[in-house]
């Protein structure tokens, strides 16, 4: 594996939930991007968060790792669970609920109910 | 031939559809990155096909994302997929 994969593997692995985006959590640089850390932070999700932005080596190897070309893209305990249109889909539908569940990752089941109230 | 009309005859090639929208949502992103002047840069896709029958949400990106093949990928800012069977 070059560098970059086997550093993406690690923080995967070694973190529950993370997030590889343009931007920060706090200051996303992209629309798709800003919608699921949107999504997570109100969700109250704990999830680190990788700036592709700041790293080219990165920026090419999730797409290499995951063999998915766009960003943003989420793992969930090593796994990759998708882009912005299938986590957008996986909120609204509750699947999203039931893979935090059953990972064990904490997050706050009325803000999630808020968001599909929203968006039904 | 434009990207619009490569990315509609790849889709219909591949999966012949029942339903499918290819929409130039460039303008929308004026101003904000990968936007250009002409636009062609960010789209959205609505497929509907029986191809994606039993098919996860992952795999069904992926055939999309393999019928249009990387180069054209490459050249795409944005793509946004609405994909059911």
């Amino acid at each position: 594996m070059t560098d970059a994969k086997t550093q993406i593997a690690e923080t995967v692995k070694s973190n529950d939930v993370v997030l590889y985006m343009k931007g920060t959590k706090s200051m996303p640089q992209c629309g798709f991007s800003s919608r699921v850390a949107g999504v997570l932070n109100y969700m109250g999700v704990d999830f680190t968060d990788v700036n592709v932005l700041a790293d080219d080596e990165i920026r090419q190897g999730i797409k290499d790792y995951s063999e998915w070309p766009t960003i943003p893209q989420l793992y969930v305990k090593g796994e990759f669970v998708g882009g912005c249109d299938i986590i957008t889909e996986m909120t609204l539908s509750g699947e999203l609920d039931q893979l935090f569940e059953s990972n064990g990752v904490n997050y706050d089941k009325d803000a999630a109910d808020k968001i599909r109230e929203a968006n039904g | 031939m434009t990207r619009t009309e490569e990315i509609r005859q790849r889709l219909e090639e591949a999966f012949s559809p029942r339903e499918l929208e290819v929409i130039d949502d460039s303008e929308k992103h004026r101003g904000h990155a990968g936007y250009q002047e002409g636009g062609e840069s960010h789209f959205s896709v609505k497929l509907r096909t029986e191809t994606f029958d039993g098919m996860s949400r992952i795999a069904r990106h992926r055939a999309v994302h393999d019928a249009l093949g990387k180069d054209l990928i490459s050249k795409i800012h944005a793509l946004s997929l609405d994909l059911q069977s």
